[in-house]
């Protein structure tokens, strides 16, 4: 049992919520974000069409948490299993890239672990995406492939879903008596709305598609003046940092409790001033310009280098954020065209 | 659950050493025995204020305490200075690559340091002389700002400058009192005849402007680039390649460093500020 069809949403989700917490989109001012579900609530449940306007990492890596209690440690609080519904590709592989950071050989982060391990992904299929979206650009795509437990697709006659892993297969089994067999024209109708989304996002990201690898064109383009250029539209918000599923940047900090001191793991982002400034007061990226570089060299260039995939997965939830308008998309356009005749960066070895 | 990565071991300050007016060294004792390779670095916490990085001073073969020379230069080092012996702190650590000694032997080691830079080259100059026999040499050309600036002292003015194999000279930014020695910046004591370049591997430490000027006059002597080894500082936080502070392009200073070579971030912008 691998694919199937189950007609409505409410039974499904009603079975996950039965095992474990389960985190539904909920949508608020023409957004999604995650809530708790709630099996009693009068409205039937949803499925997102496109990708909340939150990021996922907040499952994993969350805002703010204990990173270590002192002089006596404690045990952290055990993490029990939980689910997330309607995660998209882009979601999928943002965690795929968090992965690689938090799950790194010798320096697995224990809390990112215990996460990671008890989450149940529930991905489904992107059918309405908005202006802002352009995982295609980035090698992505508006449905799964890998990455999930389940995977959902909408269709008329209900949703197809399919099993990624043996925890998904094994749910399936579980519940076998909520699903039925997956007519073909299901999986044709599935196939067909996949292309169709597919199509809309190409068409849609036309304009912005690039002459070549993107972490070329920034190497190449790493003394342009287009981050100074777009710097003067930026406010300094940080929205971008925080809302981006890959953006990964922490600060430890220390508190005093009456009994005891603990270190803390909140977000922080590469947009803040005082960032990457150390006791004596240097900083290596005093300028907003700067920042915005080292932020997009880290996206495009940097991280591909050390894990050979690049740190963006084109959710576009950075543009929706950004009160001025700033455009990933238009930033790396106007690098491609200025650059399109220099030669290649030399890449020191 | 796996080894925590943020949780600190506990330690205490056995003694504070007055090193110069801004530069005091604290012998800390970890609670169980601490390993390390000169050049790696650990994060000191003083509890409930805040976490630092610091290379100790101390050589690696003295597991038991070590010492962490300390410049007063923000918030949780101005704290540091007033703490007393007897101080609790947490360490993590040890954290990136260190000094690669092996790659040194056979070779004329070239030490270039300024100020507070001379705390990892403690490190570096007793494991050095541990085993002088496996170097061509040792040559050290040392700086500070005044001649009350110069940290150690003791064993600088003494006993150091007289072990065999060791070629050491000192200079001061501005002389005072009854100091004898050259006066200008450390790049005044460099020369191309110091050692034998095409033999040698330089290894610098100290304020960033004076690693600047250092490295730009190694390279006019004919150093390589892969020969200069820069103790860089940067904002080192999570000691593990993962919060993100303290990159030089795509390198995390605090797990592929705080040792890089010349030649592995010159091409990014900014490496000195």
């Amino acid at each position: 049992m691998k694919t199937v069809l189950v007609s409505e949403l409410k039974p499904f989700l009603d079975a996950v919520a039965r095992q474990m917490e389960l985190y539904v989109p909920k949508e608020t001012d023409g957004h999604y974000v995650y809530r708790r579900y709630d099996p009693s609530a009068a409205e039937p449940p949803v499925l997102n069409n496109i990708r909340t306007c939150t990021p996922i990492k907040e499952f994993l890596f969350p805002l703010c948490e204990l990173a270590a209690v002192f002089p006596e440690p404690v045990e952290p609080e055990e993490i029990k299993p939980f689910a997330v519904f309607g995660l998209k590709d882009c979601d999928l592989r943002s965690i795929e890239i968090l992965d690689k950071v938090f799950l790194e050989d010798e320096f697995e982060d224990p809390f990112y672990v215990a996460r990671r391990e008890k989450m149940l992904i529930i991905s489904s299929d992107c059918f309405e995406p908005r202006q802002s979206c352009c995982c295609t650009l980035f090698g992505g795509k508006n449905y799964a492939e890998k990455g999930f437990d389940l995977n959902l697709a909408k269709v008329r006659d209900g949703f197809v879903v399919e099993a990624g892993s043996d925890k998904g297969k094994e749910f399936l089994q579980k519940h076998k008596d909520i699903f039925v067999e997956v007519p073909s024209e299901a999986l044709a109708e599935r196939d067909s709305i996949r292309a169709q989304t597919q199509k809309q996002l190409e068409e849609n990201n036309a304009e912005y598609k690039l002459d070549g690898p993107v972490n070329e064109i920034m190497e190449k383009g790493v003394d342009s003046d287009v981050f100074d250029i777009e710097s003067q539209k930026c406010v300094e918000c940080q929205a971008c940092t925080r809302v981006c599923p890959t953006c990964h940047c922490f600060y430890l900090y220390d508190t005093k409790q009456k009994n005891y001191f603990s270190k803390m793991k909140m977000w922080d982002g590469c947009m803040r001033l005082a960032y990457a400034e150390v006791a004596g007061g240097a900083n290596p990226r005093k300028m907003l310009g700067d920042r915005i570089k080292h932020r997009l060299m880290h996206k495009f260039s940097f991280f591909f280098d050390r894990y050979g995939i690049d740190m963006c997965v084109g959710c576009g939830r950075c543009i929706d954020a950004d009160s001025h308008k700033m455009d990933i998309r238009v930033v790396l356009k106007k690098l491609n065209e200025e650059l399109k005749d220099k030669p290649k960066a030399k890449v020191a070895k | 659950m796996n080894q925590n990565l943020y949780q600190p071991i506990n330690g205490e300050v056995v003694d504070i050493i007055d090193e110069s007016p801004t530069i005091k060294t604290f012998v800390v004792v970890p609670e169980k025995p601490f390993r390390f390779k000169t050049g790696q670095f650990v994060e000191l916490t003083l509890p409930g204020e805040g976490e630092a990085p610091f290379t100790p001073s101390s050589s690696p073969t003295q597991t038991d305490k070590m010492d962490i020379t300390i410049m007063k230069a923000g918030r949780v080092t101005s704290l540091l200075h007033e703490c007393k012996t007897g101080q609790k702190i947490g360490i993590r650590g040890p954290y990136g690559n260190g000094y690669p000694i092996d790659d040194f032997v056979g070779k004329e080691v070239y030490i270039v340091a300024g100020g507070v830079g001379l705390a990892p080259m403690r490190s570096l100059f007793l494991t050095l002389v541990d085993r002088i026999k496996d170097f061509k040499s040792v040559v050290c050309r040392l700086g500070a700002r005044t001649p009350d600036d110069f940290i150690y002292k003791n064993t600088l003015f003494g006993t150091w400058q007289k072990i065999d194999g060791v070629n050491m000279k000192l200079t001061v930014d501005n002389a005072n009192g009854d100091w004898k020695g050259n006066v200008g910046v450390v790049t005044t004591i460099l020369s191309a005849d110091d050692v034998d370049i095409k033999n040698s591997v330089a290894v610098v430490c100290g304020p960033p402007i004076m690693m600047k000027f250092t490295t730009l006059k190694l390279l006019e002597f004919g150093f390589k680039p892969k020969d200069i080894y820069l103790s860089m500082e940067k904002n080192m936080s999570c000691g593990v390649g993962k919060c993100g502070h303290c990159m030089i392009g795509k390198y995390y200073v605090c797990k592929d460093g705080p040792v890089l070579t010349y030649g592995q971030i010159e091409k990014y912008p900014d490496i000195f500020d």
